[in-house]
């Protein structure tokens, strides 16, 4: 198969990339530009795709305020979580060497619950919900800290970390369910909103700020992306061939944070995604990092554009969590890829 | 060994401060709402030039002139707006009796519906070309920036709040000796109640509102009918008095002896779990024991009136039925 290999920086940063990876990702980038474009089209009324040209290029200004306000922002944000979360899935199920790993299964996800549900039931009406993603990330990012701190003896080994993750996610589980059981019912109704995820309400400030989060973790990506690879043949192959694997594994694992927590903050509690995406991508192309995680992201956010497209239309005048979709629609895709490719 | 000791230390000390976190919100959140209840309706100054301006929840809103397309998007407000002679143009779904409780389904055959009050659809909104919205900060604060593009928008602190929605939605129609007026309708009848409950052979009572679930019960101390019947006289279950509790969750038949109170006023959804869990309730030995069973002043009343509706009329609703439960001529 005929592949390339990039090398910059001296050698810090190198890409291999393939001829399949380039027509399969060529593919998705079309697919996610087409939902995208039918989600600015479409919702409680049609818009044709010329006037949404001429809206966003300024050329006409009727729709300004659905297209640009509303729908853009919206599909935007979708993009983004999605991407997010597929990118944080990616990245934990080679660093844990263990396929079923995914933001929600490890801990990270029940982190940011917690945070931003412990905001709704005590700060609603107190604080103001803008600070609700705040919340999010710093329940996401305490939880991973005490999965790793209690992780620790002498190193981390990904089967411990995965296990107390399991643990510690119960853990936060419950004290949600408390929360959920004791606070009054309109609080309950928006955490459960929450807890579900949903897209709904994005503004362009959310979306400029959720770009400032992922921006974060990309360059250590880039740089530390090649190992992950070597990483997935075990431990002491990683160490010979000169990997720091304690320092690595840190770094991997806090960007998955940043990303899933990120993705929580901004639109909810979303499963499936973080699971699925990747192991979508890994049917479709094979395991270089760089190559798998831009593909990755493009499926992650093709699930979740889609399934907040059929949640805000499909219903009318209902507009539904994304949350509730994102399973409904990736899983029988993923069952298909597994019958298709069955016997490789 | 003794790293892990510490750990495990650290981990203790985490979960016993979120659950002591947990514990200490009840008391917490029901500061807040009553110190919510005071922050009622401010002044509104109608400026010489016929524009309106309303102080809410959040913040101050500027109407140009008397909006004639209104958006509900909480019941109370759908309710109230009715009171004040307008037909909204937009309101979301009923919780119950969907699209729209009966009560009022008929003044509303028009209407449009914009979804849910928890996840209202704004380019539906946005289609009606409204000139005002009464939303709900509890419910819709995150929308609040895109409302606002749409239709100046004025926000109620809860949904619950039948007074404040008065007064906000009085404010913003620039209808506000029609506020006043049914407000103080509504106080004079609170009043004649007064009265007339004093005949009553057990008074002064205390009254619990119960509300049986699939799995639990609720005792709802505050909120919409427990504040009505506060201020109709009633004292607050015999067990919970002083006790500054909104609900009450009971979650295991041993907590059965908190229910007491003179008068019960119940209600429950019309579902087969909903009524084997409140027949289990209700034949378990220590339910016997309770003043309101003892006494046969047991009332299950309608949950839309006395928990769902949450409006100016509901309340008025509720009070019909306090008045016919007691036997007393209005």
């Amino acid at each position: 198969m005929k592949q390339w290999t990039f090398r910059l920086f001296n050698d810090r940063i190198s890409i291999q990339l393939s001829a399949r990876w380039l027509v399969i990702t060529g593919i998705w980038l079309f697919a996610v530009a087409a939902v995208f474009l039918l989600s600015l089209s479409s919702g409680s009324n049609w818009i044709p795709l010329t006037e949404v040209f001429m809206q966003i290029t300024g050329r006409i200004d009727q729709h300004s305020f659905v297209v640009e306000t509303l729908r853009l922002p919206r599909a935007l944000m979708a993009i983004l979580v999605g991407a997010a979360l597929g990118v944080a899935g990616l990245i934990l199920q080679s660093l844990v060497r263990n396929p079923l790993a995914s933001p929600d299964i490890i801990g990270i996800t029940s982190g940011a619950s917690l945070g931003a549900v412990t905001f709704i039931s005590f700060g609603a009406g107190v604080i103001s919900m803008q600070y609700l993603p705040l919340s999010a990330i710093a329940g996401g990012l305490l939880a991973a800290l005490l999965i790793y701190l209690i992780s620790w003896n002498k190193g981390v080994t990904p089967i411990r970390l995965v296990l107390i993750g399991v643990g510690l996610s119960a853990m936060m589980k419950a004290c949600v369910t408390f929360m959920l059981v004791m606070s009054e019912t309109a609080t309950t109704t928006k955490s459960y909103i929450w807890l579900t995820g949903s897209i709904y309400a994005a503004s362009w400030s959310d979306v400029t700020s959720m770009i400032w989060w992922l921006l974060i973790p990309i360059p250590f990506l880039l740089v530390f992306g090649r190992g992950l690879n070597v990483t997935e043949l075990g431990e002491d192959f990683s160490v010979s061939v000169g990997i720091r694997v304690q320092l690595q594994q840190f770094i991997f694992l806090m960007c998955s944070v940043m990303l899933a927590g990120t993705a929580a903050a901004y639109a909810g509690g979303i499963e499936f995604v973080g699971l699925m995406a990747p192991h979508i991508a890994r049917r479709l192309v094979h395991r270089s990092f760089p190559g798998l995680a831009v593909l990755t992201a493009l499926i992650g956010a093709f699930l979740v554009l889609i399934a907040d497209l059929v949640a805000r239309t499909v219903f009318l005048p209902l507009d539904i969590p994304a949350g509730v979709f994102t399973a409904a629609i990736g899983a029988p895709f993923f069952l298909y890829l597994l019958f298709r490719y069955r016997n490789q | 060994m003794n790293k892990k000791l510490l750990l495990f230390i650290v981990a203790c000390l985490v979960s016993a401060l979120v659950l002591a976190a947990c514990g200490g919100s009840e008391e917490e959140s029901t500061d807040a709402t009553e110190s919510n209840s005071g922050s009622s309706a401010e002044e509104t100054e109608s400026a010489e030039d016929g524009t309106i301006e309303v102080e809410h929840a959040m913040g101050t809103t500027t109407l140009e002139e008397k909006p004639e397309r209104v958006v509900s998007l909480y019941q109370g407000a759908t309710d109230t707006v009715l009171e004040f002679d307008v037909t909204p143009v937009g309101v979301v779904e009923s919780w119950v009796e969907v699209p729209m409780y009966d009560y009022i389904k008929d003044d509303l055959q028009e209407v449009t519906y914009v979804g849910q009050e928890t996840q209202p659809n704004l380019e539906e909104i946005a289609a009606l070309d409204p000139d005002v919205i009464f939303a709900s900060q509890i419910r819709h604060e995150e929308i609040y920036e895109q409302l606002s593009e749409i239709a100046p928008t004025i926000v109620n602190e809860t949904i619950y709040d039948f007074k404040e929605t008065t007064n906000l939605i009085g404010q913003a129609l620039g209808e506000e000796e029609k506020a006043e007026t049914l407000i103080a309708d509504w106080e004079s009848r609170i009043a004649d109640f007064k009265e007339k409950i004093v005949s009553n052979e057990n008074w002064p009572m205390s009254a619990a509102v119960l509300n049986y679930r699939a799995d639990h019960a609720r005792i709802y101390v505050t909120g919409f009918a427990g504040s009505i019947l506060q201020e109709a006289g009633f004292e607050e279950p015999i067990e919970l008095q002083g006790q500054n509790e909104e609900i009450v969750m009971l979650n295991d038949k041993e907590a059965i002896p908190q229910m007491n109170a003179d008068v019960f006023f119940q209600f429950m959804e019309d579902t087969p779990d909903v009524q084997k869990n409140f027949e289990e309730w209700t034949a378990h030995p220590l339910y016997e024991n309770l003043e309101a069973v003892q006494n046969d002043n047991v009332f299950t009343v309608d949950e839309v009136a006395w928990n769902m509706a949450g409006g100016l009329q509901a309340a008025n609703l509720m009070l019909d039925d306090m008045y016919e439960y007691f036997e007393l001529e209005q």
